[in-house]
């Protein structure tokens, strides 16, 4: 195959992948702390493109900026959704919690529907069909521009996780939430707190789901189809994994992309998913899952 | 416990005569949808239910059902009343080969791939377009019968298929294998060091669980005419299968009936009640906040809730004659 054509999906497929890893990064935070799979983190994203979409049209603000009005929103709305809805579960049943989420993967689909009504939405910002080329290689701007705001937030994160003392007490309620109780930390206050982090991760996502793709609230199937398949590969829980996870698939699908139509693309993501279910569970950096006995 | 055992067979002689007695269409057509998603529910069951394991992916076993007897019709004249089991059966197999990919490990996977492989299926549906003509969709030839009986093949079909599920399930419930399945969602790590071959039995109940989902589709398909990867692949049918088993009971045999009469009507009503344009919309927004309302304050489900309300009240508690009643159902 042509040499020029395969940089060039890599070049694509680097910068989605970096929007991907922000995405799915909310939902391995999520599943680390909470042990939950958070059916609704789609939506929610969606939610936030739809936020950012109307401060867009009504004010013009640039969907970027509007990262930071969303951020705080959602970690509010997280907070107060764990400490009243997912903390009533408790320790009930988890295929229950599943199901919590998925209702409000649903209510958050139907709301949007009835508010925005079902059809294509898209961002169009200024830059949204600027290009430039690196020698043969094109590079969309808003690609970069996306990819580039995906990394400030995921650095941000990365710094909370491994840098404070906040961090620290997440990272423990993750490997060992009895024993991090035993050291002193408030793992009720630290898993709202990270669920709320997690939710507001996904907000950052929404703005630049916007800008790249055209969405409907039904999109968050496909969406949630490409996150689950790469929290998986990254191995459940484990936030490197899923930033290598989501580069290798975001290469996957650009280089899949050369060869079949694009819009085979969630293929890709179900092959790999499978592939990785049946040849290394625990994904590419998991270890085998923490189980209660 | 003596009505309760008579009920079904005085309900199911009722609904065997009644197309005799109504015939308004109406009435017919939200029979057979409940019997449809009953049948669809107490199939869920067998695995959300018994063995533990939440499926979020029950249309997508629908909507290919509903494709495969469409194009059976289509292209090698096979009607769907004769196509429909074979279809069953062929849905199961398709759900044992999920199964063996996502249940071999405990935990999530299965969550994951059973929503995962519903959206493909549709998406497949949609983009294979030589095959199913994309969005468009399949137009089936309709049936040769008077417009006034032609509702009645599908209605004593889809009685039929609810009755096979409620048999299978009680049949399942009653043997060493539903056992088996409930020792697994207890306490999955004893189960197997008690013997159960749990990788097993958890694939082969998901084989039978999505069988009727298939078969359902298949019927389906020919009461629509013209079916589309939107019509076939509705959220709504995955989200109203499990929150029949809920409300009515999950890990009972008649919880998912129960729930389906309750719902449906429920969910025709709801539509009826919400303005036209955002009808769809508003309706899952009602289903989902019934779904998070049932998790929360009805973990349990009407019939196993009511049954220790009475367990309760009467006292001394009424002696156990092995058999007669169902084990206690804890969730």
């Amino acid at each position: 195959m042509n040499a020029h054509l395969l940089i060039q999906a890599v070049v694509l497929g680097l910068l989605a992948g970096g929007v991907y890893a922000l995405m799915a990064s909310g939902l391995t935070l999520i599943f680390g702390v909470m042990r939950v799979v958070n059916v609704a983190h789609a939506a929610m994203i969606l939610t936030a493109a739809y936020v950012s979409w109307v401060l867009f049209t009504t004010f013009g603000l640039d969907p970027i900026a509007s990262i930071l009005v969303v951020m705080p929103a959602f970690f509010v709305g997280g907070a107060l959704g764990q400490r009243f809805v997912l903390r009533h579960l408790g320790n009930r049943d988890m295929t229950l919690t599943v199901l919590v989420s998925f209702g409000i993967a649903i209510i958050l689909e139907g709301l949007q529907g009835s508010i925005w009504s079902s059809n294509f939405q898209a961002i169009n910002t200024s830059y949204a069909q600027s290009s430039f080329a690196i020698g043969d290689v094109y590079v969309p701007l808003v690609r970069l521009i996306a990819a580039g705001a995906a990394l400030v937030v995921l650095g941000g994160l990365f710094l909370l996780l491994t840098r404070s003392n906040l961090g620290r007490a997440i990272r423990a309620t993750t490997q060992d939430p009895r024993t991090a109780a035993l050291v002193g930390v408030n793992v009720e206050q630290v898993t709202m707190i990270a669920f709320a982090i997690g939710v507001s991760v996904a907000a950052a996502g929404g703005p630049l789901l916007g800008v790249l793709f055209s969405f409907y609230p039904a999109t968050q199937w496909l969406w949630i189809g490409k996150l689950l398949a790469i929290v998986v590969l990254g191995g459940m829980g484990s936030l490197r994994g899923t930033f290598a996870a989501a580069m290798i698939l975001g290469l996957a699908e650009q280089i899949a992309a050369v060869y079949l139509p694009l819009d085979w693309a969630p293929l890709v993501f179900l092959m790999v998913l499978f592939g990785v279910l049946i040849v290394r569970p625990q994904g590419l950096f998991g270890s085998v899952a923490r189980e209660s006995l | 416990m003596n009505m309760r055992k008579q009920f079904p067979i005085v309900a199911l002689a009722l609904f065997l005569v009644l197309p005799v007695v109504v015939h308004e269409g109406f009435y017919l057509d939200l029979l057979l949808f409940t019997f449809m998603y009953a049948a669809m529910s107490v199939g869920w069951d067998i695995m959300g239910g018994y063995a533990g394991y939440v499926s979020l992916g029950t249309v997508g076993f629908f909507g290919l059902g509903s494709y495969a007897a469409g194009l059976l019709v289509i292209h090698a004249g096979i009607p769907v009343f004769a196509s429909a089991p074979f279809i069953g059966i062929v849905t199961g197999i398709l759900g044992a080969g999920l199964g063996w990919v996502s249940l071999r490990v405990r935990g999530t996977s299965f969550v994951i791939v059973t929503l995962t492989f519903a959206s493909v299926a549709q998406f497949l549906m949609l983009d294979l377009r030589g095959i199913t003509e994309g969005s468009s969709g399949l137009l089936l030839p309709l049936l040769n019968l008077p417009a006034d009986q032609v509702i009645l093949p599908f209605y004593y079909s889809m009685l039929a298929l609810l009755v096979v599920a409620v048999l299978v399930s009680l049949a399942i419930r009653r043997s060493k294998f539903g056992l088996g399945l409930i020792a697994i969602r207890e306490e999955e790590g004893k189960a197997d060091g008690s013997g159960v071959n749990t990788s097993l039995y958890k694939i082969l109940a998901f084989a039978i669980s999505v069988s009727f989902a298939g078969a359902a589709g298949a019927i389906h398909a020919q009461y629509l005419n013209t079916i589309t990867p939107d019509s076939e692949f509705e959220l709504v049918i995955t989200l109203s299968v499990i929150i029949m088993a809920l409300v009515g009971g999950r890990g009972t045999v008649w919880g998912p009936v129960l729930g389906a009469f309750i719902i449906q009507p429920l969910s025709v009503y709801l539509i009826y009640l919400a303005p036209s344009g955002i009808a769809g919309q508003l309706h899952l927004v009602g289903l989902g906040v019934i779904l998070v309302l049932v998790v929360m304050f009805l973990p349990n489900g009407i019939i196993p809730t009511w049954d220790a309300w009475r367990n309760a009240r009467r006292r001394p508690p009424e002696v156990d004659v092995p058999g007669t009643t169902l084990p206690e159902v804890a969730s």
